[in-house]
């Protein structure tokens, strides 16, 4: 955009350097004096009444500082809303997963830790245990908590037009049945927690996080401790994908531990900890049925899905929804019904990911090339039938303010070459495309807006405070870029104090799809704040009036008279000397119905905007093997607005890895009951720079919003929500059959070819 | 469990360390020396983040018992600028968009370095290849496969030693 001096620009982040030199510290690098090392113990059961702990053992082993147990928890529980409050921090009647947490050591160091566990005695009474979320829901299954009848955690049904009339109105209807396990969120960095505290009562926590202050108030909570004496400090953090954003009880564990031996507690999981005991991808299995008019428009949606949440809530109501809201975020959709099963198994706990929802998204993206076949219609033009536009209302109620939909299908066919090849390559070959819509941010209440200060200092550098979180994906340098531009300044002249949720205000973290638009506001809100400032000051100093004056390159200068100015620094002292320092503020709050709840009131603005995109996949399926190469990638994403489109590409080309090749190829758990049996980086497989296509085309959609800062809605799951949906139907243009349980691994594909075969 | 001495070159710089024989290289880097750039991602060899360079190789130094280098030269990512001026692999990566949450950056760049130091003009699969023993979640590898062809087109231009 030429009209931007920063923003727009392919700009290198403000961490990179840091990140290359080994500068940047992670939670496990930290150390502070007089430091304990914590391990947790953890349930061998998945399924088991605690009948007595004795710890007395570990205690007197030399160099245990404290030994902590379910006693010590008091019972508190944490769920993320007030009716999902479910998931003891330490267990104290019973363990509902293998790897729960039981008790806890400190000790001088990690090896004396391990063996005080050892000592630790457990006596359980096993009870029967339940591992599929069908089976859990039928009459006589185990019940895994009191309170949920059939095991049910969560319930989302939503109805809206006349799905009846729609079906018996519709000129073909198709049923299909989709599914998908469990995968995991590998982050780079293994989850840790480093927990200090002082004589004050204030309590220090470094982990990595996506949402500094959801955690200091959940730990506030937890820890019945006033929210000020909760700092959740800020630290670089190895990836989030939506896994960092709830509470766990590793950060529990280690501030009781702390408290107890009044020293500094790190804990660091291992990898198999940090795959088994915070959360893992849920799986599902969804029916989905689809009637549409004769144009291949829908008239009619009906879908039940059924997710396994494993033992607690968690997202819960949230996960439940998402895919729906999702898919209604996309398209048109007059007439739908919508259960949405959450169930409680023996199972780690389950939670929100960039491509959550592959086998209810990928299903319906695939039935939808079905239904497309079916009709005769391409389905590129199916999916321009149907796409929601600027102006539209969504199925329950979320207005459309823009939408680039539409022009990210036709950009994504034209330079794929989708006409040219789709049903037209050789065998073995084929090309498929995916589609979504995205809520930017959702109701959170307060906890829904951010706010931002900015101050000057007399040498006219700028220190800008914001509580986004950046987790790898460059919301931090997105913060100073926003500031620098509307500043007219260089963003090395601008220090980000960030995440640290005693210095900054609240804000909604890195969850949600928000960090550009709401902390984005709030940040450009902030500065034009210190702007307006700027120039009042500067108007009494050239003795001119405000409207007059523009700010940049480092002064205030008259816009018709760019020799009549004053020096950034001169305006900066003078507004001291007359008690005026410059401070900015600003806050954002989106323009959503807070009336709107997941459960008992889905219906209403979802969210202050929307994103939407279309990625196209082309594959090779080696029909002897079974295996699906992706060989090239076209996506198009409406962001609104690309701040630094160097960081929406990586955005494009992460999720081409997660959910292209992994979510779609590769990853999936595999289980003997409640025992994980691939809890690690080599038996599940990730996708590696080998597997990754050669060619990723990023075509970034700028449909300018008119909330967002600088047009800017969301970039970071661009292809994560769609790129399944292309994959499979890319598989069937290559050799005719479509999948339906993901991911699509050469043991399924051999299969439908087989079966194709009889 | 007796503990050995055991002499070691970090960096250029000589230590003399007492470990306990069943010490790995990254625990004595990180713990004893505070060099925490080299990250442990999986303990068991799998990930890449914990990659140093031996003799001027890359090893995993999680599966590396430290009383098995004696005498060896270790090179960690904290060493790789010289003088405060990035190497070309490092400036790559950072011009280039090849790092997001970073923490496979080390190892990433460490691998890389050793790559450019054999083989000067890596093919765009020889780059893959390279680096396909380290896992990465955030970047898809583009930007960093990318980010690795640049860096070789520097070290060629001199703009590095």
């Amino acid at each position: 955009m030429s009209e931007h001096s920063v923003a727009g620009k392919r700009v290198v982040r403000i961490d990179s350097v840091a990140k290359a030199t080994g500068d940047a510290r992670y939670t496990a690098d930290l150390t502070l004096p007089r430091m304990l090392h914590g391990k947790i113990l953890r349930s061998t059961h998945a399924h088991a009444r605690i009948l007595h702990v004795d710890t007395s053992k570990a205690e007197q082993l030399p160099g245990v500082r404290a030994v902590i147990t379910g006693q010590d928890a008091a019972g508190v529980k944490w769920g993320v809303f007030r009716y999902t409050r479910d998931q003891a921090m330490l267990a104290l009647d019973k363990v509902r997963y293998i790897g729960e947490d039981v008790a806890a050591v400190a000790a001088v160091d990690e090896d004396t830790a391990l063996e005080a566990l050892g000592l630790i005695e457990v006596e359980y009474e096993v009870l029967p245990a339940v591992f599929d979320p069908i089976g859990a829901m039928k009459e006589g299954a185990p019940r895994i908590h009191d309170h949920a009848e059939n095991n049910v955690n969560i319930f989302v049904p939503i109805e809206v037009g006349d799905v009846e009339q729609g079906f018996r109105e519709a000129h073909y209807i198709r049923e299909d049945r989709f599914s998908a396990n469990e995968h995991g969120y590998y982050q780079a960095e293994p989850y840790a927690v480093l927990v200090n505290g002082d004589t004050a009562g204030n309590l220090e926590i470094w982990l990595p996080t996506a949402s500094p202050h959801t955690k200091a108030k959940a730990l506030a909570n937890l820890l019945k401790m006033p929210l000020h004496k909760v700092k959740v400090r800020k630290v670089y953090s190895g990836g989030a994908f939506g896994g960092r954003s709830d509470i766990f009880p590793g950060e529990f564990i280690a501030a009781l531990l702390c408290l107890k031996a009044r020293r500094p507690v790190k804990i660091v999981y291992t990898r198999e900890e940090s795959l088994t005991c915070i959360r893992q991808v849920h799986s599902m299995v969804v029916d989905l049925k689809t009637g549409v008019k004769e144009d291949g428009t829908f008239i009619a949606t009906e879908i039940t899905s059924i997710m396994d949440g494993g033992a607690y809530s968690s997202t819960g109501p949230i996960a439940a929804s998402v895919p729906f809201l999702v898919w209604e975020e996309t398209y048109r959709l007059p007439n739908v019904r919508f259960h949405g099963y959450r169930v409680y198994t023996n199972k780690p706990v389950r939670g929100m990911y960039p491509s959550h929802g592959r086998a209810f998204l990928g299903g319906l993206g695939i039935q939808l090339d079905m239904i497309a076949e079916e009709l005769g219609i391409d389905p590129v033009e199916i999916r321009l039938r149907n796409a929601l536009r600027t102006g539209d209302t969504q199925a329950t109620g979320s207005q459309v303010f823009s939408c680039g939909l539409s022009e990210a299908i036709r950009q994504a066919a034209e330079k794929s070459g989708w006409k040219e090849k789709r049903g037209k390559l050789p065998y073995g070959k084929g090309i498929g495309m995916g589609c979504n819509g995205m809520m930017v941010g959702f109701p959170m209440g307060i906890r829904g807006g951010s706010s931002a200060y900015l101050k000057f200092n007399e040498d006219a550098g700028a220190t800008l405070i914001s509580g986004v979180a950046d987790n790898g994906q460059g919301n931090d340098s997105m913060m100073v870029q926003i500031a620098a531009e509307v500043l007219g300044m260089r963003m090395d002249e601008i220090n980000l104090v960030s995440a640290d949720s005693e210095i900054t205000t609240l804000d909604q973290g890195a969850y949600s799809q928000a960090a550009a638009f709401v902390s984005g506001n709030a940040v450009r809100a902030a500065a034009m704040d210190a702007r307006e400032q700027l120039l009042i000051v500067a108007s009494e100093m050239l003795e001119t009036d405000v409207a007059t004056l523009e700010l940049g390159d480092h002064r205030v200068y008259e816009v018709d008279a760019p020799d009549r100015n004053v020096p950034l620094h001169k305006v900066i002292r003078y507004a001291l000397l007359r008690d005026k320092p410059i401070m900015g503020r600003g806050s954002y709050m989106p323009q959503v119905d807070q009336k709107r709840e997941w459960v008992s009131n889905p219906r209403g603005q979802q969210a202050g905007t929307f994103s939407f995109g279309a990625f196209v996949v082309e594959v090779e399926v080696d029909v002897e093997t079974g295996q699906v190469r992706l060989t090239r990638v076209t996506g198009a994403h409406d962001c609104g607005f690309a701040i630094n489109p160097m960081a929406v590409e990586g955005q494009f080309d992460g999720n081409v890895g997660r959910a292209g090749v992994g979510a779609s190829l590769l990853e999936e758990h595999v289980w003997d009951g409640g025992q994980m049996l691939n809890a690690n980086m080599l038996e599940h497989k990730l996708p590696l720079a080998v597997d990754m296509p050669p060619v990723i085309q990023r075509i970034i959609v700028e449909s300018m919003d008119p909330e967002g800062p600088f047009g800017a809605k969301e970039a970071g799951l661009a292809g994560a929500m769609n790129l399944f949906q292309a994959v499979g139907n890319a598989i069937y243009d290559a050799v005719g059959v479509w999948l339906h349980e993901l991911p699509f691994t050469p043991e399924r594909v051999l299969e439908a070819l087989e079966r194709e075969g009889e | 469990m007796e503990k050995r001495i055991i002499q070691l070159t970090v960096n250029g710089e000589e230590c003399d360390l007492v470990v306990a024989p069943n010490r790995t290289l990254l625990e004595v880097l990180r713990d004893d020396l505070s060099l925490t750039g080299a990250k442990e991602g999986c303990g068991e060899g799998t990930c890449g983040a914990c990659t140093v360079l031996l003799d001027g190789q890359p090893v995993r130094s999680c599966l590396t018992l430290a009383v098995e280098v004696q005498g060896k030269a270790i090179t960690t990512i904290e060493e790789l600028a010289e003088g405060g001026e990035l190497h070309p692999v490092q400036q790559a990566f950072v011009e280039h968009g090849a790092i997001q949450c970073g923490f496979c950056s080390p190892g990433m760049i460490l691998v890389t370095k050793s790559l450019l130091d054999e083989n000067p003009h890596p093919t765009e699969q020889e780059a893959r290849e390279v680096i396909s023993g380290n896992f990465c979640r955030c970047t898809g590898y583009a930007k960093i496969v990318t980010a690795i062809l640049k860096a070789a087109e520097m070290v060629e231009g001199g703009h590095h030693e």
